[in-house]
């Protein structure tokens, strides 16, 4: 396994940033220092979700019915108190699930919460108040007028910048629906809440927030460290690897593949590896060229000083950011490994259709390997908008969760990352989820896409290695224990943060080549 | 029953000159909120004439005090042609023509505000009146211009949110979803205010009524906070109500209607007959200076004898669950007031108060009538709290009202379909409350100008009574008329001088408020935004039928 090893070679930031350089080599042991940190300040921000017991409330009798009541009546001045006391002891999950479709069971919370602190209540007030807009804004009762006074109070409730995890999370929810409303009262603004935050933050932010998200959780790496595993036991017997990046950003998974593949301990020499990286055709093209070609300036400078056999190549799509095929230049003999990272933050919903042209042509090039990682959603598909809605903000306030978790005392670090990650894709995926509002079922926007490429695609599985296992594994031990992995089939490894499920990987091989072998 | 003893000073002054005041049209813009404010000079006594032209059929007149005319072009085109059609018009040309009345202007502070109405003279040219103090604008066919801010898109369901939110928490309450019906309250926690717009205070409204229904099956349900009528005090009611009638026509246009109607029945009648008034009503005793007042200088003197007698609702403990409007509070008595006013006037008047007395108990002996009285029933907001359903209260009722062979009943109601349980599940019948109470919170939003007092907490909680009351249930003006004429009277036409008249009245109030007068039903509807409010109307004993 490769994790153990260091890359303090590899330079992301290289002539681009002097303020991350000390945190420019990330490494497990370093990170493996601070678990203490961790422990520490563990159970003791969890416990924020806000507690009701709905499970209690269940069974819609007379008798329930009256202690609710009762219980709510016991507040005592209601006008004077923004936040009433509802009766509680249960989760925010709990709040959701219940909420979108009282039937469904899902998995409760077994952490406990201890007190009923006006914190929580407001944060359950948030959930209730989004919902509410949510629904206002498509719902069978479509007001946008009770839309626009729900947004309003909510935006005296909360800020992006302070309070709890669940004010400043509400407050970027609150921006994606206050984008959609006011794009909805001009069709022609739908298609801008896609560029609506984009470039907005300097380079270098990105960068430092890229690097302190990686340090924080193991979001990053996972997918990094699964996938590169899979292609390292992919190609064990191949004397040439091509690797077809969808989207390589600053090649930061390619330095620890080469790492592994260089210290391969069979003796024999390392593969030649080459990269070929998407660049977009469309809008914002220039700069995605210019950032790919010094990726690979990067990359090959890295290769070289590890003896590592590397060449690289740019393949661009076309204006509308589909992936063709006849772009590439292969070479007869190569393993070709398709490589789709879809969970990084920067991740633009704009290019949902050039993933389903990606995956799609890779089938007429036969790779030996797809390494997917994508995030997870609820396969709550007949929740509509206001049920897709509902489970990002569950899934937001899991990552929002872990984070805290992860660097507690780095309030600062975590407002980095939440403002220039986490918020723009809150109102992106937001913005996503409104525009295939209707769209049918079959459309790769209501499920996700390892069901597509098995279902839709015929894609073949390729089974985890016990290594790969142990890998995800002991890269989470080093994080905080709210973070868990869990085996979906034989091919899929799912990070979790306690019971939501964050990201997945997968693997997947073409059918014919699982017939050759 | 008990008649009230005679208590000339110690209210005197303040029930006499308020009820004038509050029936000048120049002081609405000032003194609501003020508790008698008005009281500083008793003007209204030495000007008789201002008293005649109140009760004078050119009501119009109300508003061209302090007319100044100024020559101009500016007036756009349609008000010019709706003045020049409109019915009024000519009532008001005499009125402009008529000498200024100097005192009409001089004692009471106000805002002064202006608006234009125009006219076109015989000679072509255009006249405009600024008259103060102005409602936003006085003509009908430019209903944009006078949108209030506050209330805007107040026909659209669009603009009504805390509908959006109450109705479909009733609903869940009615599917007995409780994780919906928890999401709904605590939102709707969230946006209610008792102060602030129409929709919030209509969510504040809402939010306390559920939360009552809720609990009512509870030991202690939990009644709606806030305050009404029966909770304040006598002085404050009573200014309250004057002032509300000044600035918000709701029972200000029955109440005329009603007193119109009287003397119109009362002028086919020989000239020396008594006039006996079963006061079935909600105005508390406003509505009768007015007609006193009109009886005094009717043509051929006042009848001999006139006789009061006010049917109080049976007080019940429950404050949730009684009509809207028609409890007043502990000690409040109008009585002694109003008599020693008819004194003044030369009226002799008897006043009878019926405390205790079920509506259904009502007889001939109870009300002590006697021949050779011209009896008038005038019943008002009151009779849609008898139950018509299972077992036809409102029915039984008319039947005995038949049977006193009154010469008039003037009927005047709440034109809203019927909202109780037995007609509509609990949701539908929720809804309808709320549509009932928004028309209302949304024309004292405009009557208020936006602004918060004790006075418009009082008014509102009083009429927000009608979501929580068990006895309310509304209906519409075909079911009263149809029930009417079943158990024994003929419509009426109203007379040119009560549908002029209240007309006339109506244009000092806001714009969004119209009178329509329904031809099929002769009843008179008054609407706000479009949206009927309620209707009266005027009814004959029908002596081809037999008695009941």
């Amino acid at each position: 396994m490769f994790i153990d090893n260091q890359i303090p070679e590899f330079d992301m930031y290289e002539n681009i940033t002097t303020t991350t350089t000390t945190t420019s080599t990330t490494t497990m042991a370093s990170q493996g220092t601070s678990l203490e940190d961790f422990d520490q300040a563990g159970h003791m921000c969890n416990n924020w979700s806000p507690v009701v017991d709905w499970e209690a409330l269940s069974a819609p009798n007379g008798d329930d019915l009256q202690g609710l009541i009762q219980s709510m009546m016991d507040e005592n001045t209601p006008s004077e108190s923004h936040y009433p006391s509802f009766p509680s002891s249960g989760t925010f999950r709990d709040v959701l699930s219940h909420s979108i479709s009282p039937e469904s069971q899902m998995d409760h919370e077994e952490f406990t919460s201890a007190t009923t602190s006006t914190e929580d209540a407001k944060g359950l007030n948030l959930i209730h108040l989004l919902m509410a807009a949510a629904e206002a804004l498509t719902g069978a009762h479509e007001s946008r007028e009770l839309a626009r006074v729900i947004l309003v109070r909510l935006k005296d409730l909360v800020s992006p910048n302070e309070g709890t995890n669940m004010e400043r999370l509400a407050a970027y929810f609150t921006e994606a629906l206050q984008s959609l409303l006011e794009g909805t009262s001009n069709n022609n603004n739908i298609k801008n809440l896609f560029n609506h935050q984009k470039d907005e933050h300097h380079q270098s932010d990105i960068l430092a927030a890229f690097q302190l998200l990686q340090d924080m959780s193991p979001y990053v790496k996972f997918g990094h460290f699964t996938a590169n595993q899979a292609i390292v036991e992919a190609v064990k017997d191949e004397r040439r690897v091509h690797v077809i990046d969808f989207d390589i950003m600053e090649g930061i998974q390619w330095a620890s593949l080469m790492q592994a593949l260089v210290s391969r301990t069979d003796g024999r020499p390392a593969p030649h590896l080459r990269i070929t990286a998407l660049t977009r055709g469309g809008g914002g093209g220039r700069r995605s060229i210019g950032t790919v070609q010094e990726t690979g300036k990067r990359l090959a400078a890295f290769a070289a000083s590890i003896g590592q056999p590397f060449s690289y190549h740019q393949c661009k799509t076309d204006s509308d950011e589909t992936f063709k095929p006849t772009g590439l230049k292969l070479v007869k003999g190569e393993a070709i490994i398709m490589n789709c990272m879809l969970h990084l933050p920067h991740f633009s919903h704009r290019w949902m259709d050039s993933v389903a042209s990606f995956l799609a042509g890779s089938k007429t090039l036969c790779p030996k390997l797809i390494t997917l990682v994508e995030e997870e959603v609820s396969p709550l598909n007949d929740g509509g908008f206001v049920g897709r809605f509902m489970d990002s903000l569950h899934h937001y306030s899991a990552l929002y969760d872990s984070l805290e978790a992860g660097f507690p005392l780095q309030g600062r670090a975590r407002a980095l990352v939440e403002r220039v990650f986490l918020g723009p894709r809150i109102g992106r995926s937001i913005a996503q989820i409104y525009r295939s509002r209707g769209e049918e079922k079959g459309g790769h926007c209501g499920t996700s896409w390892s069901q597509w490429l098995d279902n839709a695609m015929g894609f073949s599985p390729v089974s985890l290695s016990f290594a790969n296992h142990c890998q995800a594994k002991l890269l989470l031990g080093l994080f905080n224990d709210g973070y868990r992995v869990e085996e979906l089939g034989c091919n899929k490894l799912v990070l979790g943060w306690k019971s939501r499920r964050l990201l997945s990987a997968s693997i997947w091989t073409c059918p014919e080549y699982s017939n050759l072998e | 029953m008990a008649f009230e003893e005679l208590d000339p000073i110690s209210y005197d002054d303040m029930f006499c000159m308020d009820s004038y005041s509050s029936y000048l049209p120049l002081t609405y813009d000032v003194n609501y909120g003020v508790d008698g404010e008005i009281n500083s000079e008793p003007w209204w006594l030495s000007t008789p004439n201002l008293c005649e032209d109140l009760i004078s059929p050119d009501l119009p007149s109300f508003n061209s005090y302090s007319t100044t005319t100024t020559p101009t072009s500016t007036i756009s085109n349609d008000l010019t042609s709706y003045d020049y059609h409109s019915p009024t018009s000519n009532v008001s040309k005499k009125r402009k023509e008529s000498p200024e009345s100097p005192q009409r202007t001089s004692h009471i502070p106000r805002k002064v505000q202006t608006r234009g109405v125009n006219k076109e003279c015989d000679d072509g040219d255009v006249i405009v009146e600024k008259r103060a103090p102005a409602k936003k604008a006085g003509n009908r066919k430019t209903p944009g211009k006078s949108a209030s801010t506050t209330t805007n898109n107040g026909n659209s369901k669009e603009g009504r949110w805390a509908e959006q939110l109450l109705n479909p928490c009733a609903s869940a309450i009615n599917a007995g979803n409780l994780n919906r019906v928890q999401h709904f309250l605590c939102v709707l926690h969230e946006l209610a205010s008792p102060t602030g717009d129409a929709n919030r205070r209509l969510a504040d409204h809402g939010l306390q009524a559920l939360k009552y229904h809720l609990s009512s099956a509870n030991s202690a349900p939990v009644s709606p906070s806030g305050s009404n009528f029966a909770s304040t005090n006598p002085r404050f009611f009573k200014n309250s109500l004057l002032n509300f009638n000044d600035i918000n026509p709701w029972f200000r246009i029955p109440n005329s209607i009603a007193n119109s109607s009287i003397l119109q029945i009362l002028s086919e009648e020989h000239s020396q007959v008594s006039l006996h008034i079963l006061d079935i009503g909600v105005s508390h005793g406003v509505q009768w200076p007015t007609l006193i007042e009109e009886l005094s200088s009717r043509p051929g003197g006042p009848p001999p004898l006139v006789r009061l007698t006010v049917v109080n609702p049976v007080s019940d403990n429950n404050q949730s669950g009684g009509t809207p409007f028609e409890s007043s509070p502990g000690g409040y008595s109008f009585s002694s007031q109003l008599l020693a006013f008819a004194k003044t006037k030369n009226i002799n008047l008897q006043i009878n108060i019926l405390n205790n007395c079920p509506l259904q108990s009502l007889s001939p002996e109870i009300i002590k009538s006697s021949k050779g009285e011209a009896l008038i029933v005038c019943a008002q907001f009151r009779l849609h709290n008898l139950k018509h359903s299972v077992q036809d209260d409102r029915t039984e009722f008319l039947k005995i009202i038949r049977s006193m062979e009154p010469e008039g009943v003037i009927l005047s109601e709440n034109n809203l379909d019927c909202s109780c349980i037995s007609c509509v599940d609990f949701a539908t019948g929720f809804s309808r409350r709320l549509d009932y109470l928004w028309r209302f919170l949304d024309s004292t939003s405009v009557a208020y100008k936006g602004r918060d007092s004790d006075e418009r907490k009082m008014i509102e909680g009083e009429a927000a009574k009608a979501l929580t009351n068990i006895g309310e249930m509304n209906e519409r003006k075909e079911n009263w008329c149809e029930r009417m004429r079943r158990t024994g009277f003929i419509g009426a036409v109203l007379g040119e001088d009560a549908i002029d008249g209240a007309r006339a009245l109506l244009r000092k109030y806001d714009s969004n408020w119209e009178m329509k007068v329904d031809e099929k039903d002769v009843c008179a509807g008054l609407s706000w935004k479009g949206q009927p409010v309620s209707f009266c109307s005027l009814w004959r004993t029908d002596f081809r039928t037999n008695t009941p």
